[in-house]
């Protein structure tokens, strides 16, 4: 052990080691804060952070769930390209390949699969909690819309890889799905031709579908999750109920900033820090605690991630059929609670209602403006918010669950247990 | 361009830094807003390559009184002595196929429950529009010819 440690500092002062490591094992407070400071991959965190940021019951771990949960499919998705041709007559035999001929391929699959439906729904689990704890308020409205922003990536990028295997559960799944977006008003049936490259789903769509997957949205999230995760460093750490209102103005104006302690270290221009308002016994060093923290979250994802992937296969049904329409016909769960209003009204549950709660989502941070509950749980003062908030959520579950595993034949009601019958 | 002192502000100054300005920002925004516009326009296709939408059939004497499914091009041939109509049986809600109702007048979506009347028109269910009718023509060689993106209205038979 003892050697181990003599040898790591070896490496670490030799002419190569000092070349990548700048600071070495920080053993000193300073150096744990200038470690944080000065490596690429650790600078996104603050060097030292509040102890109630650290409290699990705080965020419940869900944005960096989430944030694991996209890593873990980038690294599973660029593995699957090396087989994968986005091609209508290669498609769905690749898949055959990954789970017969490849292998590990069968897991990799299942990783990603489980991982997307996952991330699906830690995302919507982290927007659930920074409502609940108020979190979206002055002056992290903007940090709210890029999260809004990340949220319909994250089901678009869901959406885009549902088409990929090319069974018959993708090719109808989409179709569904896409005339879904065809009800737009005045532009729905532009959006659609312009996603599937075409009236119907076919080759032009599979790779369109399979550029935005594999580029073009993972590309997007990657750049957002940053500006996200800088954001909330820059907002002054996570929500806390002891901060005090503070507006987006006064943030950059450098006023009213209690100069009470250096923030050099940290490299920030403007003097205002994760630390206002608080006093410095409150904060630890980020190394370790922190980093710690995280680590063990991470192996946490990815433990149940690989639980998953060697417990449960992936669905792959027969290879997609356009002329025949699986009764019933249903698009990805995640839209299913859309799926079942648009079984009563294309217009309303299409277009109205989506439309309306996006709309809702983007404009919260600017219609409630009351400054209270910021960091608890559920705060009495937030009482109205609280339950509007809480009869969505639960209606849009409610219908998930409804659509997804209530709905048979001919969209009639049925019982999960039920034995299905296909009717073809 | 020659660059003005800082705090010259004579009019002739102030004037030249605002058309500099103006310049400036034009050329910024129609860079920007025609790269955008030809970004979108390149995404809509010129040219399809989905299969063609006229499909040449059998003679019409093959179809019996009555309606027959055509499985693969999920359209309806529906003849009346020698009069012949086509109908998609493409459900206008969500694409799902629709199937004709045992008792032979109408027809049901199995998706969602949306219910058409042997018009096409919708009786119930969450369909928003009609069945669409194809278009039918005869060829030279005297076979039935369906386009399958040409509307027609429920009224127009082709007679043979
Ligand atoms: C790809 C999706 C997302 C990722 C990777 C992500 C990541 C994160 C991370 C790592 C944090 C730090 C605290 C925590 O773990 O909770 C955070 C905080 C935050 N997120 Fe997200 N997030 C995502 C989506 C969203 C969505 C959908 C919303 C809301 C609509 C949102 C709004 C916020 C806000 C306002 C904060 C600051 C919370 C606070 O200060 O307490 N994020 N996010
Ligand atoms: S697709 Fe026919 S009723 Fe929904």
């Amino acid at each position: 052990m003892n050697n181990l440690f003599e040898l790591w500092k070896r490496i670490e002062r030799s002419s190569i080691g000092a070349s990548v490591f700048r600071v070495g094992f920080p053993r000193s407070g300073l150096d744990r804060a200038r470690a944080m400071v000065s490596s690429f991959f650790l600078h996104i965190h603050p060097a030292r952070v509040n102890r109630r940021s650290l409290a699990p019951t705080t965020t419940l771990g869900l944005g960096l769930a989430s944030l694991y949960l996209f890593i873990i499919l980038t690294a599973t998705g660029v593995l699957l390209m090396f087989y994968y041709v986005p091609a209508t007559e290669h498609a769905y035999d690749n898949m055959k390949d990954l789970e017969f001929a490849v292998t590990a391929g069968q897991v990799l699959r299942n990783m990603h699969r489980w991982a997307a439906h996952l991330m699906v729904i830690s995302v919507f689990l982290h927007m659930c909690r920074v409502f609940y704890t108020a979190a979206y308020k002055a002056p992290r409205e903007m940090n709210w819309l890029v999260g809004v922003v990340l949220m319909l990536l994250t089901l678009f990028l869901s959406f885009t890889g549902y088409l990929l295997p090319w069974d018959q559960l993708a090719f109808w799944a989409v179709t569904v799905g896409a005339n879904i977006a065809g009800y737009a008003p005045v532009i729905g049936e532009q959006v659609r031709f312009v996603l599937l490259g075409g009236n119907t789903v076919g080759q032009s769509a599979l790779i369109r579908f399979y550029t935005l997957h594999v580029m073009l949205l993972p590309l997007a999230v990657a750049m957002l999750a940053g500006l996200h995760i800088w954001r909330v460093r820059k907002d002054g750490g996570l929500a806390r109920p002891d901060e005090g209102p503070r507006s987006a103005v006064e943030e950059f104006s450098g006023e009213d900033v209690p100069q009470t302690k250096t923030y050099g270290l940290m490299e920030l221009a403007h003097g205002t820090t994760t630390a206002v308002g608080a006093k410095p016994e409150d904060e630890v060093s980020s190394w370790p605690h922190l980093l710690f923290r995280e680590l063990v979250l991470g192996l946490a994802v990815l433990a149940v991630i690989l639980a998953l992937a060697v417990l449960f296969d992936a669905p792959l049904e027969g290879p997609a059929n356009p002329v025949k329409p699986p009764n019933p016909a249903k698009a990805p769960w995640y839209f299913l609670g859309l799926q079942e209003l648009v079984a009563h009204s294309a217009l309303w549950g299409g277009v109205i209602i989506p439309g309306g709660l996006v709309a809702a989502l983007l404009l919260l941070p600017y219609l409630d403006r009351s400054p209270g509950g910021v960091g608890v749980w559920f705060s009495k003062e937030r009482r109205t918010a609280t339950t509007i908030f809480t009869v969505i959520v639960v209606t849009l579950v409610v219908l998930t669950v409804i659509g997804s595993v209530f709905r048979g034949p001919n969209w009639a009601w049925q019982l999960p247990w039920a034995v299905t019958q296909s009717v073809h | 361009m020659a660059i003005s002192k800082e705090g010259d502000s004579s009019p002739a100054v102030q004037r030249r830094r605002f058309l500099a300005l103006l310049t400036g920002w034009a050329a910024v925004a129609w860079t920007s807003v025609s790269s955008a516009v030809a970004a979108v326009r390149f995404l809509i296709p010129n040219v399809l390559y989905e299969p063609s939408s006229r499909i040449r059939l059998g003679k019409p004497d093959q179809f019996p009184e009555g309606a027959t499914f055509l499985e693969e091009l999920r359209v309806f041939i529906l003849r009346k002595g020698n009069s012949y109509r086509a109908l998609s049986a493409i459900c206008t809600h969500l694409g799902c196929t629709v199937n004709r109702v045992a008792s032979g007048e109408g027809y049901f979506c199995p998706c969602h429950g949306s219910r058409f009347d042997a018009n096409g028109a919708v009786t119930s269910g969450p369909a928003p529009r009609p069945l669409y009718w194809r278009v039918l023509a005869l060829t030279k060689d005297g076979r039935l010819l369906v386009d399958l993106n040409e509307q027609t209205e429920p009224d127009k038979y082709l007679v043979v």
